[in-house]
C-alpha cells in the first residue's frame, strides 16, 4: 500500500504562537520524504497533524485525494515510529505488534501471519516474546518499525527515529532503513534535524525554517542550489563560507568584491541580480588551497581538522574573516603557514538580503 | 594504626549499633504479640491463679475451640474483609478513572476541580462527622454495608496519587495507541492502567489496611452486633468479657482477627515495603 499526500495550505498556531503559516506541499507515493530542520521550525508539528495527534486549524490534508484531516488517528491508514519509540512497556515484542491489528478485528491468523513476516524481514523472530524492558535501544527500534510493518500502512511517519541511537547503530539503522524503503516502495515521511540522515535517505527533502518551507528538493539540489542563506547555511558540514561582498555586474558575469578588496570572478548572471548587499557563498570544497599568492586571496591557516579521505583548512583572511577550504587527505598544511585561497566561480552562490540566493548558470 | 583501619573499624561499630538497635526495636514490636498468642494458648482459670504461667506448660488450644464455637469474632472478621475489600476495591477504581481524567483530559475547570479535591486531604474526619451521620441516618444507610463503605471513598490522597501516575507515563504511548486505533476506554484499560499496577499496589494496600484497622466510624454506624466491624467487635469484647470469658478467650479472638492481615502482608509484603519507602511513586 502507499499513498499520495497532499497538503494544503495548513496553518497551526499554540495559542498566541504561530508554528505553522500556510504551508502546502504534495508528496508522491513511494516517495521518501525527510522533513529538515532546527528545532522549532515547525516539523514535527506538521508530521503530528499528517498523523491525526494534532488539529489542523486551517488547511487541508487529503491521502489518495481523500481528506482525512478531520478522521482519528487510527483511521488514517498510517503508521507513526516515535523517537521514544512508544512500545507498550508491559507487552511482548508479538503483542505490541499485535495490538493495533487486533483493535481493527484482524483474524489471529492473519496477525500471527504479519508478525513472522515483519519480524523475518527485520531479523528479529527470536525477539517476539521479550518485553521492550529486555532490548536493547535498536532492537527496540526494530520492533517500533515492525509494529509500523505489520499495519500494512498506506504511508509511514517517523518522528526523529534515529536520535536516540549511538552513531554506529545510526549509521546502520539509516541503511535498514532504505533498504528497508527500496523493499516495501511505501510512502515514507522522516523527521529530522540531521542533514546526513536527511541527505542519505531522501528522494526529496523538504526543508523547514520559521514555521515555513524554504525549500524542496532532491539531496543533491538542496546542497548544490540552496534556494536561501538559511538553506545554504544549514545543510552541508561544514556550513558553507559566508562572506559580505559587494557586485561588479558590468560584465556578462557578476564580480563580487570582498571589504579587503579580494574579488572572485562567479558565474552567475549579472542581468538577473538587483542593486543592494549582498553575500557570497561558497562550499569548503569549493576553496582549493594553493600557494600564497596564487588564488583569489591569502589567508593564515588556523585549525586544521583531518576527515582522513580529506582535510578542512580554517583559514584567516586580512579583514579577519574565517573561510574554510578543503584540500588532500595528508596535505601538509600546518597551522600558521600562509597559503592561497582559490574560489571555483562555477560554484559560487549570491544571496541578497531576504536571504534570496542565486546560482552559477546549470552547466 | 591507618586512617582506612579506624574508619573500618569505626564503620564495624556503627553496624554493630545499629543491628543492636534493631534487635531491641524488633523485640519491642514482636513481644506483644507473643504475649498474646502465648495467653491464648493457656487455661484461664490458671492464668487467674497464675499471671506467670503463660511462660511455661500446659498449653490448651481451649480457648481457639471455643472461639470456633461461640464467638462472633467470625462474622467481625467477615465484616471487615467486605467493608475492607469494598473500600479497596472502589477506591482504586475511583482513584484510576479520576486520576486518569485529571492527568490526561482536557475539560473545563478540570485544575479547579483537582484544587478542591485536593482540598479534602485537609478536611479532618471529625469535622463532617456530624454532617455525614444525619445524612447516613436519613438515607437509612447505618447499619449496611454501604454504610461502612461509601465514605471511605472518597479518597483525595488517592486521586492525587493516580493523577500523579499517570501524568508521569510518557503521552506518546497514548499517541501510539491512538495510532493503533484503540479507543479511549481501551488506551485506559490495556495500555496505562497495566503500567499503573505499582501505584494500584500502594493505593490498595494503605486502604485495606486503613479501612481494616478503622475504628471510629464503624463505631457510629455499625450499632448491630451482626454489622460490627472486627475492631467494634473487638474493642466491645474487652468491655464486657474480658472477665467474664477470660483473657485466654479474648487473646484467642485477637489472633483469628489480626490472622487476615498477617496473610495480606505476606503476601504483598514487597509492594508495602516500596509503598513505604515511597519508592513506587515516581
Amino acid at each position: 500500500m502507499t499513498a499520495d499526500i497532499e497538503i494544503r495550505n495548513v496553518s497551526k498556531q499554540f495559542g498566541a504562537m504561530t508554528v505553522l503559516d500556510h504551508l502546502s506541499l504534495s508528496i508522491r507515493a513511494r516517495e521518501f520524504i525527510v522533513f529538515l530542520g532546527p528545532s522549532g521550525c515547525g516539523k514535527s508539528t506538521l508530521l503530528r497533524m499528517i498523523a491525526g495527534l494534532e488539529a489542523v486549524d486551517s488547511g487541508e490534508i487529503a491521502i489518495n485525494n481523500e481528506r482525512i484531516d478531520h478522521l482519528p488517528p487510527g483511521k488514517r491508514g498510517i503508521a507513526m515510529v516515535f523517537q521514544s519509540y512508544a512500545l507498550y512497556p508491559h507487552m511482548t515484542v508479538r503483542d505490541n505488534m499485535a495490538f493495533g491489528l487486533a483493535n481493527i478485528g484482524v483474524p489471529g491468523k492473519v496477525i500471527e501471519a504479519r508478525i513472522n513476516e515483519a519480524a523475518r524481514i527485520l531479523e528479529m523472530p527470536h525477539l517476539l516474546d521479550r518485553k521492550p524492558g529486555q532490548l536493547s535501544g535498536g532492537q527496540r527500534q526494530r520492533v517500533a518499525i515492525g509494529r509500523a510493518i505489520v499495519k500494512e500502512p498506506k504511508a509511514f511517519l517517523f518522528d526523529e527515529p534515529l536520535s536516540n541511537l549511538d552513531a554506529a547503530l545510526r549509521t546502520r539503522t539509516r541503511i535498514e532503513l532504505a533498504q528497508l524503503h527500496q523493499r516495501l516502495q511505501s510512502t515514507m515521511i522522516f523527521v529530522t534535524h540531521d542533514q546526513v540522515e536527511a541527505m542519505t535517505l531522501a528522494d526529496r527533502i523538504v526543508v523547514m525554517n520559521n514555521r515555513k518551507i524554504d525549500q524542496i528538493g532532491t539531496p543533491m539540489e538542496i546542497y548544490e542550489r540552496p534556494a536561501t542563506k538559511f538553506v545554504a547555511g544549514f545543510v552541508g558540514a561544514p556550513a558553507m563560507n559566508f562572506v559580505d561582498a559587494t557586485l561588479n555586474k558590468s560584465g556578462e558575469n557578476a564580480t563580487a568584491r570582498f571589504a579587503d578588496g579580494i574579488s572572485v570572478q562567479t558565474e552567475i548572471a549579472s542581468s538577473q541580480l538587483t542593486d543592494g548587499k549582498y553575500t557570497f557563498g561558497i562550499r569548503s570544497e569549493d576553496v582549493r588551497i594553493v600557494a600564497a599568492g596564487q588564488g583569489n586571496a591569502d589567508g593564515v591557516v588556523d585549525v586544521l581538522e583531518r576527515l582522513g579521505e580529506r582535510t578542512l583548512i580554517y583559514a584567516r583572511l586580512g579583514d579577519g574573516q574565517q573561510i574554510v577550504g578543503s584540500d588532500a587527505g595528508n596535505s601538509r598544511v600546518a597551522v600558521g603557514d600562509r597559503i592561497g585561497l582559490a574560489f571555483d566561480g562555477q560554484k559560487s552562490h549570491l544571496f541578497n538580503e531576504t536571504g534570496r540566493a542565486w546560482h552559477a548558470r546549470e552547466a | 594504626m591507618s586512617a582506612p583501619a579506624a574508619s573500618i573499624k569505626g564503620r564495624a561499630f556503627g553496624d554493630h549499633l545499629l543491628l543492636a538497635l534493631v534487635l531491641l526495636l524488633s523485640i519491642v514490636m514482636i513481644a506483644p504479640v507473643l504475649w498474646v498468642i502465648g495467653l491464648s494458648l493457656k487455661d484461664n482459670a490458671e492464668l487467674m491463679a497464675d499471671p506467670n504461667s503463660v511462660f511455661h506448660a500446659p498449653y490448651t488450644l481451649k480457648n481457639y475451640i471455643n472461639t470456633v464455637g461461640t464467638s462472633s469474632v467470625f462474622i467481625w472478621v467477615r465484616n471487615s474483609i467486605i467493608v475492607s475489600g469494598g473500600l479497596t476495591l472502589g477506591t482504586l477504581i475511583l482513584s484510576s478513572l479520576a486520576g486518569y481524567g485529571f492527568a490526561r483530559l482536557n475539560f473545563p475547570g478540570r485544575d479547579v476541580l483537582f484544587v478542591i479535591v485536593l482540598f479534602g486531604l485537609a478536611v479532618p474526619e471529625q469535622a463532617v462527622l456530624v454532617a455525614r451521620h444525619q445524612i447516613f441516618s436519613m438515607l437509612k444507610f447505618h447499619n449496611t454495608f454501604q454504610g461502612l463503605i461509601l465514605p471511605g471513598l472518597s479518597a483525595p490522597f488517592g486521586v492525587f496519587l493516580m493523577t500523579q501516575y499517570f501524568k508521569a507515563i510518557p503521552k506518546e504511548l497514548d499517541e501510539a495507541a491512538m495510532l493503533d486505533n484503540a479507543s479511549r476506554l481501551r488506551i485506559f484499560w490495556k495500555v496505562l492502567l497495566p503500567l499503573t499496577l505499582p501505584a494500584q499496589a500502594t493505593l490498595g494496600i494503605f486502604t485495606f489496611l486503613g479501612a481494616w484497622n478503622d475504628y471510629f466510624w464503624p463505631l457510629i454506624s455499625a450499632t448491630r452486633k451482626d454489622m460490627f466491624t472486627l475492631t467494634v467487635g473487638m474493642a466491645s469484647t474487652q468491655t464486657n468479657f474480658a472477665q467474664s470469658e477470660g483473657i485466654g478467650f479474648l487473646m484467642a479472638q485477637a489472633v483469628f482477627a489480626g490472622a487476615p492481615i498477617l496473610i495480606v502482608y505476606l503476601f504483598f509484603q514487597k509492594y508495602i515495603v516500596t509503598a513505604v519507602s515511597g519508592a513506587a511513586v515516581r
